[in-house]
């Protein structure tokens, strides 16, 4: 399948899955079970009205969800009293696995969410959407309950709009059309099919979230796609049109730390496939500099971009999710 | 569907004397499975902006919710209202309850809704999403509850209510009803506790100042802002008693943009509200007087626009529903407030229909800041409807 051919086939727009009443009878139907993961960090200002909506419309009214559940990175706000408050299931990132240690970054909570929820589909939501709304869930649930062959989902929020003088560009946020796509189109062409591909939020099956690493930190979105496509190809990939998505705009210079931690875990597969070499480890700093009173101050960001391994290699995972493969007690 | 166990008894059509309602001081745990769907509903009802006569995207979104809650009929009438309609057992009596989608806040305006832990923050959220979401939850609260009354319920989010819209769509509804209504509920956002049961008369009007052109002047002010001046003065000498109750509130004023222009436009807003209708009359006659020679002697083009009349009435303390409604209230533990505030209730009163208007919550509203609806007692109030609901299902309201 080339990309356009792709792109007409595996791009929806939200509305085509508007009927909830049928997808909760088709996950019945099959038997799975879905969660929502919401990563936090001190989201206190948008977490209440994400759980409220999607708790009521998606679990109460039309059981599509099977489980709500905050992963909180340590919040010092009043996130977590907010959200179980409101009926969602509230975990601290570094009380779980505590035998694997704990890192701070959303990358480890959507990995620890593969432990700590049951569903047999994950749906992460980032939890600093100001319009948030039921379409967000089921716009990226409905490709995996349609379609099998779907394992993974990725939400756009721009469509290709008629103007007076043709089509205009779509496209994603500035490290997507600064960093990501250039290097997608270097390396991974096919991957550029995928129009937004750092949006937040996004769909998969857990038998193939669980052979995936993952990243703690920035690289986390790019990381899954790239590995996930190394596993299924774009066949296993679809991507849905959510509409607008309204949050909090970040300024360049965090950006700029953010499309660090991304490029090294672009070159980290790209030595992991023999694709690039480099000579020695590369640097873990990235610097920055303030002006104050004429004067310029260097700062130093320490970004490691830490990847956790597919969890299928940590032993209370397979315990609790594939009890058959563990070895009998002799 | 799963089936539910009645919380409050059946309210049995067919028996002769109908039951007391009891337990209403369990309804509001009892809705406690239904809490954040309240709260969805108006967090995602108050995202939708809805100035005065624009309030086409909520009356759709109210529509798919009556929809969604089985009602079997919903649907838009001409002037632009949801209605529904959820028939009673034997249809004996029809209540209507009503909410106005309408809110003073304009389209532009951020309308972000935030969950906090005790209260939910927006433009508009108390007035008036909250008393909408609740008056659309109805249907799915008395099924949640198990209640299926003998009277039908008739429902309206009604549009152009607030300012010139005067009441506009609940008027029309309620001139071209199919179905007369026995009673009338208007719910509100805020504040629990809300009682009215009368209306005061009420005349709103603006005058409106336009300076003549220089080549048209003789001799007299140049300034539209001047001349309202003058009109101010003039109207704070009216004499109002206190009994009836009569007072002219100046509640707007806009003139001129820039420092170093005066205004050759004007436009003062009021009010004059009072008890007597014949007084209101008076006030009227020399307002009108005063505009005139105003525009007499400054030589401009004055006017003065009614746009809004309501009659003064309502139903007396000693009414059966007023009676009921306490009754409600006081096994809530809800106290009574019923100073009078405006609402909608007057468009029941001048159809000649019993009718009180009830709020949800504590609260506060803003025009320039957003409101907020505290969380913890917006299930009192929806208990405190189907209360109400329960009450003239079985007769308590009738009067004899």
């Amino acid at each position: 399948m080339n990309n356009e051919a792709w792109l007409a086939q595996r791009t929806f727009h939200h509305s085509n899955f508007w009927d909830i009443k049928w997808l909760v009878e088709e996950k019945q139907r099959q038997g799975l079970t879905i969660s929502l993961c919401l990563p936090t960090y001190n989201e206190e200002k948008t977490i209440g009205k994400e759980i409220v909506i999607l708790k009521s419309e998606l679990r109460d009214r039309y059981p599509l969800l099977d489980e709500i559940a905050v992963i909180d990175s340590g919040s010092t706000d009043r996130t977590l009293e907010i959200a179980a408050s409101f009926g969602a299931d509230v975990y601290l990132a570094e009380e779980h696995l505590t035998e694997c240690g704990s890192h701070r970054g959303k990358g480890e909570n959507l990995w620890k969410a593969l432990y700590l929820l049951k569903g047999d589909i994950i749906v992460y939501v980032d939890s600093d959407i100001n319009n948030i709304h039921p379409r967000f869930v089921y716009g990226l649930l409905g490709p995996l309950i349609k379609d099998p062959e779907i394992h993974y989902v990725k939400a756009f929020y721009d469509r290709p709009l008629a103007f007076s003088h043709g089509l205009r560009p779509t496209g994603g946020g500035r490290v997507t059309e600064i960093l990501t796509r250039p290097l997608f189109s270097l390396f991974y062409p096919e991957l550029t099919a995928i129009l937004q591909p750092l949006s937040g939020e996004y769909a998969g099956r857990r038998s193939i979230l669980e052979q995936i690493p993952f990243p703690v930190g920035y690289g986390v979105e790019t990381a899954m796609l790239i590995d996930i496509y190394e596993k299924l190809g774009m066949s296993g990939f679809a991507q849905t049109d959510l509409d607008t998505r309204h949050h909090r705009n970040q300024e360049t210079i965090a950006l700029g730390r953010m499309s660090f931690g991304i490029l090294r875990t672009m070159f980290n597969r790209l030595t992991r496939e023999q694709r690039a070499q480099f000579s020695g480890e590369l640097p873990k700093i990235m610097r920055q500099f303030n002006v104050q009173d004429g004067h310029f101050e260097q700062v130093e960001y320490l970004i490691e971009e830490i990847e956790r391994p597919p969890i299928i290699e940590i032993d209370a995972y397979m315990q609790k999710f594939h009890p058959e493969l563990q070895p009998a007690n002799s | 569907m799963k089936q539910k166990t009645p919380v409050m008894p059946d309210t049995g059509a067919d028996d002769e004397t109908p039951p007391e309602t009891e337990n209403l001081a369990a309804l509001p745990s009892a809705l406690l499975p239904l809490r954040e769907e309240v709260l969805a509903n108006l967090a995602m009802l108050a995202q939708i902006p809805a100035p005065t006569g624009e309030e086409a995207q909520r009356t759709q979104y109210i529509l798919d919710r009556f929809v969604a809650a089985g009602l079997p009929e919903a649907g838009p009438d001409e002037a632009g209202n949801a209605v529904g309609f959820l028939p009673g057992k034997s249809g004996r009596r029809t209540v209507m309850l009503v909410a106005h989608l309408d809110t003073p806040i304009p389209k532009d305006a951020d309308h972000n809704v935030f969950v906090q832990a005790d209260r939910i923050v927006g433009a508009g959220v108390a007035d008036n999403s909250l008393g909408v979401a609740v008056m659309s939850m109805i249907p799915r609260c008395l099924e949640e509850l198990g209640i299926h009354l003998d009277s039908n319920l008739q429902f309206l989010g009604s549009v152009r209510s607030l300012h010139r819209g005067d009441h506009e769509g609940l008027r029309f509804f309620l001139d071209h009803a199919q179905r007369p209504s026995d009673f009338g509920v208007v719910v509100e956002g805020i504040e629990l506790g809300r009682l009215n049961t009368f209306s005061i008369g009420t005349v709103r009007a603006d005058i409106i100042c336009d300076v003549r052109p220089e080549y048209e002047r003789g001799y007299g002010a140049g300034s539209a802002l001047i001349v309202l001046n003058h009109i101010i003065n003039r109207l704070l000498k009216i004499s109002t008693p206190t009994r009836p109750f009569t007072k002219i509130r100046l509640g707007q004023i806009k003139a001129g943009a820039l420092y170093n222009v005066e205004p050759n436009h004007g436009e003062l807003g009021l009010e004059v509200v009072s008890d007597s209708n014949e007084m209101i009359d008076r006030i009227v006659g020399e307002i009108t007087d005063i505009v005139a020679e105003s525009s007499a002697r400054n030589a401009i083009d004055t006017r003065l626009d009614c746009f809004f009349r309501r009659e003064p009435g309502g139903i007396p303390f000693a009414h059966p529903l007023v009676k009921s409604v306490v009754n409600v209230m006081s096994q809530l533990e809800i106290q009574p407030d019923q100073a009078h505030r405006p609402s909608e209730l007057s468009e029941f009163i001048a159809h000649g229909i019993p009718a009180v208007t009830l709020g949800i919550t504590t609260g506060e509203t803003h025009i320039r800041r957003p409101d907020f609806v505290m969380i913890d007692p917006i299930l009192t109030g929806v208990a405190q409807i189907i209360g109400v609901l329960l009450e003239i299902d079985r007769g308590a309201c009738d009067e004899q």
